[in-house]
């Protein structure tokens, strides 16, 4: 596929042309954050902000979403059917006769409530922009979970958003300290689940398309993207690998699926979780956390049924009605979300359920670092309690392993 | 841009904006339910035909499908379970205890305990209720032919066992010996009491039925059940030893079948565990690596195992 040419100033014109068919999502600055959120015309796009508050996730999974809608009404018996149980009270005439007839497979001679139940599923086209390499490797993996298991349970709300999603990733010209991408086998200019990469030179941007949904945007432009130059391209690449370069890899992951199975009752977990304040902040930005709750909401006699997403640092969130707790301890439910990651879903998926954006680094009130975690605890046992011993587990310690900015660089809001 | 919905991301189609019980294909229920094949989270409405209280907290509730053709095609396998629901308050998860064998209706057992089971306690003959099922593996009768089947089951844990129980009973011939040991607190704590009955008939099959403490007019054994099981001192040989039952019975059920010599191979359970999408998705059901709800709720001891203390 040709590589394009796009001037910076003609980003509005693409934007808007995409819009005319899709919704177009975008990381726009409002109030100091910066957030994905529905393009309008004259709204500028933040892309000098490298990570927006939230991933993307989003708008292909919603925080909140109603996928069943009911309504109970009551229901006039059929003509000619059997009568005189339709003067009794009406619940006797359910507990009686009533009951008799309906065990029978006939139609209650009385009036009975039933109910009517409607799924929902709005998927509208939308192209995402803006969105950084490991943000659309999220949906890449977390497209494992909601494909089902083994390809059987297939999640219809979440795979037709996905069918009608267009992924237009930017390439991350300046890493910060808290990407960690490259560990994880991604890359900043990484092409995993990217319809088109973007990436920043001089004037503009070099526009790769890389899937057919790509080659539809590239469509879309029409006359406003030309090719690229050698020039052009070459400054692209030049580019990614200078932004590849000044990603830390502080540890190796090799091994850590089985070290993490080894050390699981090593008491490391405790030590490290103490900081925790289970608030799940992490798990809200991460772009690939997935779990959710399903809740009822009825009024009067309409209803619906809405999932939401959850947080598995809540002790709610596994406490049963019995008030057993399989984890009831901060331990167990801390050592549960990077196990999740680094053990669970890579037995099932056979990848590792991260993409070192370091949002939840970024975030973490406690300045709890998933690096520094998997440093611990994912190292092979025995050299775990010894690495638990030469690493301070304290806030300085997380931010700059290897003498880089701290996390906080000034740009993220 | 419109033709996005059918473009690279293989077998999913063009996306529909709405979806609704026409696309679900005749019959399909959730264990079919793969790709274009429906929406796994939208229930199935049922109709309560019958009330049985079991015990003052138990009550089995025999439901049947509104849909005739999902009624005609639903089967399942002994040991799996399902989301019985009430649209406007919520589902849970329990096993299908009815005989597989049974067409005519689905059954569940369902112990008053938190919202959604006290609001199931309140329905009358004729309501309606949303279920999704079956979900899970079941216990694999088929790979037990030729063995001694061992039951231990307590309380509520009955429910969990019973189409397992039913079906081994019917497909007698199959199996080399059947033995139930049931015990409960009180003898007004049995539930299918009426089934307990019919199997006393039996003289094909042992069973043991124990309470915790005597009481009068009481003529089976007394005592808990690890301990008449002990005693019972049944031979490993051959046999696939199944319990469930509250917690603390399961803990002290397994020792004593390793005190009898069982190997962690020939010993199963099954588990509960708080559920909501009951598909493998929603994150809140696993022990480790394994997802209750889809690759349990049956796991020999040898796989428990295997498995982080989080029961």
């Amino acid at each position: 596929m040709a590589i394009k040419y796009l001037k910076a100033d003609a980003l509005p014109a693409l934007l808007e042309a995409l819009a005319k068919n899709a919704r177009v999502v975008a990381p726009f600055k409002r109030d100091g954050v910066v957030q994905f959120e529905p393009w309008q015309s004259g709204k500028d796009v933040e892309l000098d902000v490298l990570l927006a508050k939230q991933s993307p996730k989003e708008w292909v999974f919603p925080q909140c979403e109603t996928y069943l809608k009911f309504g109970y009404r009551m229901e006039e018996p059929a003509q000619g059917a059997t009568a005189g149980t339709a003067t009794g009270a009406e619940g006797e005439a359910i507990g009686g006769e009533g009951a008799a007839a309906v065990a029978a497979g006939a139609e209650p001679a009385i009036p009975h409530e039933t109910v009517e139940v409607e799924a929902l599923n709005e998927a509208p086209a939308q192209v995402i922009f803006g969105l950084r390499p490991c943000d659309a490797r999220g949906f890449v993996q977390m497209d494992q979970v909601f494909g089902g298991y083994g390809g059987f349970y297939f999640d219809p709300l979440y795979n037709s958003r996905r069918a009608v999603t267009t992924l237009l990733a930017v390439t991350c010209r300046d890493p910060r300290s808290t990407c960690f991408c490259t560990a994880l086998g991604g890359c900043p200019a990484g092409q995993e689940g990217v319809d088109a990469l973007f990436t920043q030179v001089e004037g503009g941007f070099v526009v790769e398309p890389l899937t057919e949904k790509g080659e539809a945007v590239v469509g879309t432009a029409g006359g406003d993207l030309g090719d690229a130059t050698e020039a052009q391209a070459a400054e692209a690449n030049a580019v990614k690998a200078e932004a590849t370069g000044k990603v830390d890899v502080p540890f190796a992951l090799e091994g850590i699926r089985d070290h993490l199975h080894d050390n699981i009752d090593d008491p490391g977990w405790h030590d490290l979780c103490m900081r925790c304040i289970s608030c799940g902040t992490c798990t809200y930005v991460c772009p690939n956390c997935y779990c959710f709750s399903i809740n009822d909401e009825l009024v009067e006699s309409e209803g619906e049924r809405y999932r939401v997403w959850d947080n598995c640092f809540n002790p709610l969130y596994t406490e049963e009605t019995s008030g057993h707790n399989p984890r009831a301890q901060k331990s167990n439910r801390f050592r549960n979300r990077f196990s999740h990651k680094f053990w669970y879903y890579p037995d099932k998926y056979d990848s590792l359920l991260c993409t070192g954006c370091g949002r939840c680094i970024m975030h973490c009130p406690t300045r709890i670092d998933i690096r520094e975690v998997l440093r611990i605890m994912g190292a092979a046992p025995g050299a775990a309690a010894e690495r638990a011993a030469t690493t301070a587990v304290t806030p300085a310690a997380t931010g700059a392993p290897t003498g880089a900015p701290a996390p906080t660089d000034g740009k993220e809001a | 841009m419109a033709a996005q919905g059918n473009g690279s991301n293989g077998g999913i189609g063009a996306a529909k904006t709405r979806l609704t019980r026409g696309d679900v294909a005749a019959g399909a229920t959730i264990a079919r339910a793969g790709k274009l094949a429906g929406n796994p989270y939208l229930p199935e409405v049922a109709t309560v035909l019958e009330i049985i209280d079991e015990t003052p907290t138990i009550k089995t509730f025999r439901l049947r499908f509104d849909d005739p053709e999902v009624q005609k095609n639903f089967s399942f396998a002994p040991g799996q379970v399902g989301q019985l629901g009430i649209f406007g308050v919520g589902e849970a998860t329990f096993a299908i205890s009815s005989k597989p064998s049974e067409k005519e209706f689905i059954q569940f057992s369902v112990m008053k305990a938190g919202e959604v089971t006290k609001a199931l306690h309140n329905l009358s003959v004729g309501d309606k209720v949303g279920v999704r099922a079956p979900m899970g593996n079941g216990f694999p009768v088929e790979a037990w032919k030729g063995k001694r089947i061992l039951y231990v089951l307590g309380g509520i844990g009955s429910a969990a066992l019973k189409a397992t129980i039913e079906y081994t009973l019917e497909h007698r011939a199959d199996y080399a010996g059947i033995t139930i040991l049931y015990g409960a607190t009180h003898p007004t704590n049995f539930t299918y009491w009426y089934d307990v009955k019919e199997w006393q008939k039996r003289d094909d099959i042992e069973l043991v039925l124990t309470i915790d403490r005597d009481c009068e007019g009481w003529q089976c054994d007394v005592g808990l059940v690890p301990s008449v099981l002990e005693r019972m001192a049944p031979s490993p040989e051959n046999t696939i030893a199944i319990t469930c039952g509250p917690p603390i019975m399961i803990k002290f059920a397994l020792i004593s079948f390793e005190k009898l010599g069982f190997t962690p191979e020939q010993t199963y359970t099954t588990l509960e565990k708080r559920m909501k999408c009951g598909i493998g998705i929603c994150g809140r059901c696993n022990v480790g690596p394994k997802y209750v709800c889809v690759d349990g709720p049956v796991f020999s001891l040898a796989e428990l195992k295997e498995l982080p203390d989080e029961l």
